[in-house]
């Protein structure tokens, strides 16, 4: 699928999707419109679905639109291919969220699961002392 | 790890797939001294090489580490004809099979699921029973390493579990009194994640969350870590990245052997005295469609017709509760830490036959919450996505799906893998029943999610991408016009050809069947074993 990758038009719907917030600057203008472009092209799937936003969106007419008027032409895209439009989302919102000045904003703790991971406190058996007062009810053949 | 390429030697068993059911049947085999080689498209996989320890993991779950092949789309990988059914196919094809990306959570089936014609007039009763199975689901425990604790009232008295059950953490502790104080059934799970160090070389877990996506630190058990090493030792030969095209025979129609391309991409030929099938619920039938010749127009093992039909799923619907207080919930293995069958027998007060069970489940990174229920994009998304984050607790139900025989495995007429072999058709919708019973979990389970102490309750009616269970497309019984198998897993057609996996279910209860497929499958080995020494050399 050819592409209508213009990525001050990326960058723009990027800031409409996920916009500013705090002290944190939307994710276009975090410069996260190539990270997208690049991890797309690794995916066909991602791919398809990023070409099918940038090219139901007009470079012209998008950029000229106010903050409503580019809100809508983001719905348009959403109504009228939703399966595409989720993915991009989908690609977009992975990539957003595992940026550290995101993670930081957050309170997240931002590193990956392993090796790390987690404490737990240990099993504790006393919680069954309700239920271990039920009769086994399993239905007998 | 591919051993002996000895390829004119006669095998006594070739097992066709190195997953759940094919690594227990080849331990058991090679232990009693059968010579088995097991023939597998994919390949080991190297723990370190696991995406949680990468800051996208979230990102490559939706790719190269997708729970669905035909996201994944990996060479050894087979695409799946989805544009007819309502739930997608799930599966890994490595050595390992679907236990290197499953949640390890291993509840068994309940004595009334083997016999729900009798009990409930539909569908059919298995040739075997629980009691019959028994030994060899604790069998499995052992070698697999269960943690759980005995005594739940749902099910018949078991053994003693191998190790204590997951921690249930605040999330679980908070679901449990909710469970307490509406009177319904609730038992921490069995789950074969290891909470202390079992098995050779596995420490225990380290809570990390996410382990659907491999478990680095093999706290996971997955069959690759504990049945392959076992039949390896004892000689078993495990061929991977190969392919087998089809199942040959003789002009006496019994088994010979396999045709498989291997890992360059040439045509080979293996010879045994019997054939075991464990590629599970699509897998399976597609390869004995695959193996149709002159003697058998319709499919190896088809003179029933009940190759691929009868196909199940479980059906999924979920509940999330949002709790603004809650701290950590992401912590823990994201298997389930307690499951609830307060609605697992049929009650006809229900509208439904039969029922589901309540899992709860961990481990969703923001990325996750960002695609979620109800965190919309635009101006109220951060709002939204900060409401949720670290204060969700999800509640799933996962329903008994009865068989149909419209519910299908087909070949397609156009898709194919990558070695050009047909890809399978999945013709799947939800029975009446099914909804029936989701519809029930939902209304349930908010009420369960609100006496917890929820503020609002995001509602998932149906899941797609959750055909995990793969089961039904060979099922067993005792009459040959109406099932593929016999009650020992033997081809009422070819009686040196075995399946043990999934597809041999009659009835698919309302749990995971991982231990189910893998009790059959000790079972099916023992009896080659014990009956059939003929089949030794």
């Amino acid at each position: 699928m050819t592409t209508n990758l213009d990525t001050n038009l990326l960058s723009a719907a990027l800031d409409r999707v996920l916009p500013p917030v705090d002290d944190l600057a939307g994710a276009g203008a975090m410069g996260l419109a190539e990270v997208v472009v690049e991890r797309s092209r690794a995916d066909d799937r991602f791919w398809d679905a990023l070409s099918t936003v940038m090219n139901a969106l007009s470079v012209g007419e998008f950029l000229s639109e106010d903050g409503d008027g580019q809100d809508g032409a983001i719905r348009a895209v959403e109504s009228s291919d939703p399966n595409a439009f989720t993915l991009w989302l989908d690609v977009v919102y992975s990539i957003y969220y595992m940026q550290p000045e995101v993670h930081k904003r957050l309170g997240w703790h931002g590193r990956a699961p392993q090796p790390e991971g987690n404490s737990m406190p240990p099993w504790d058996e006393s919680i069954l002392s309700n239920i271990r007062k039920r009769e086994p009810f399993w239905r007998k053949v | 790890m591919t051993t002996d390429h000895n390829t004119d030697r006669i095998a006594d068993v070739l097992i066709i797939g190195a997953g759940a059911s094919g690594a227990a049947v080849a331990a058991s085999l090679a232990e009693a001294v059968f010579d088995v080689v097991c023939i597998e498209q994919g390949h080991w996989q190297d723990a370190s090489k696991f995406p949680t320890t990468e800051p996208d993991y979230e990102l490559r779950r939706m790719s190269s580490w997708s729970i669905n092949p035909n996201k994944r789309k990996l060479p050894e990988d087979y695409p799946v004809n989805v544009n007819d059914s309502a739930i997608e196919p799930v599966m890994f094809n490595g050595v390992g099979g679907s236990t290197i990306l499953w949640a390890a959570h291993t509840p068994r089936l309940h004595p009334s699921d083997f016999k729900v014609k009798t009990l409930d007039g539909v569908a059919d009763d298995w040739p075997i029973s629980y009691e019959d199975l028994e030994p060899w689901y604790d069998l499995n425990d052992h070698v697999m390493g269960c943690a759980g604790i005995a005594g739940d009232p749902a099910n018949p008295p078991r053994s003693p579990r191998q190790m204590p059950p997951v921690p249930l953490g605040n999330d679980g502790e908070m679901l449990a009194g909710a469970f307490d104080r509406l009177g319904w059934h609730w038992w921490p799970s069995d789950n074969y994640v290891n909470t202390t160090r079992y098995g050779e070389g596995r420490d225990a877990c380290n809570f990390c969350g996410h382990n659907m996506m491999g478990c680095y630190q093999r706290a996971k058990s997955s069959t690759d870590l504990n049945y392959w090493p076992r039949a390896i030792d004892q000689g078993a030969e495990l061929v991977t990245g190969a392919r087998v095209r089809e199942i040959t025979t003789d002009s006496a129609g019994k088994a010979t052997g396999v045709n498989y391309l291997d890992r360059e991409g040439n045509d080979q030929h293996r010879q045994a005295r019997a054939v075991v099938v464990a590629a599970n619920g699509v897998g399976t039938p597609r390869m004995l469609l695959m193996s149709a010749s002159e003697k058998h127009p319709n499919g190896l093992a088809n003179s029933s017709g009940m190759v691929g039909k009868n196909l199940m799923f479980h059906v999924y619907a979920g509940v999330t509760g949002v709790f603004p207080d809650h701290e950590e919930p992401w912590v823990g293995p994201a298997a389930n830490m307690i499951m609830s069958q307060e609605f697992y027998e049929t009650d006809s007060d229900r509208g439904f036959l039969r029922g589901y069970s309540y899992q709860t489940g961990r481990g969703q990174g923001p990325g996750s919450v960002a695609r979620g229920a109800n965190v919309p994009w635009g101006a109220d998304h951060h709002k939204q996505l900060e409401r949720r984050l670290g204060n969700t607790v999800g509640l799933g139900a996962i329903g008994d799906d009865l068989p149909e025989e419209h519910n299908t495995v087909t070949l397609d007429d156009r898709l194919v893998d990558s070695s050009g072999l047909p890809a399978p058709k999945i013709t799947y919708r939800v029975s009446k029943n099914s909804r029936a019973l989701l519809d029930h979990s939902l209304v349930q389970g908010q009420k369960l999610l609100k006496e917890a102490g929820a503020e609002e309750v995001d509602v998932n009616r149906f899941s797609r991408e959750a055909g995990w269970h793969l089961m039904g497309t060979a099922r067993m019984g005792d009459d040959p016009e109406r099932s593929v198998v016999d009650s020992n897993g033997q081809s009422h057609d070819i009686d040196n050809l075995f399946i043990v996996d999934g597809s041999v279910f009659v009835t698919g209860g309302a749990v995971n069947p991982t231990p189910t497929i893998q009790a059959i499958a000790l079972r099916t080995a023992d009896y080659i074993a014990t009956h059939r020494q003929d089949l030794k050399a």
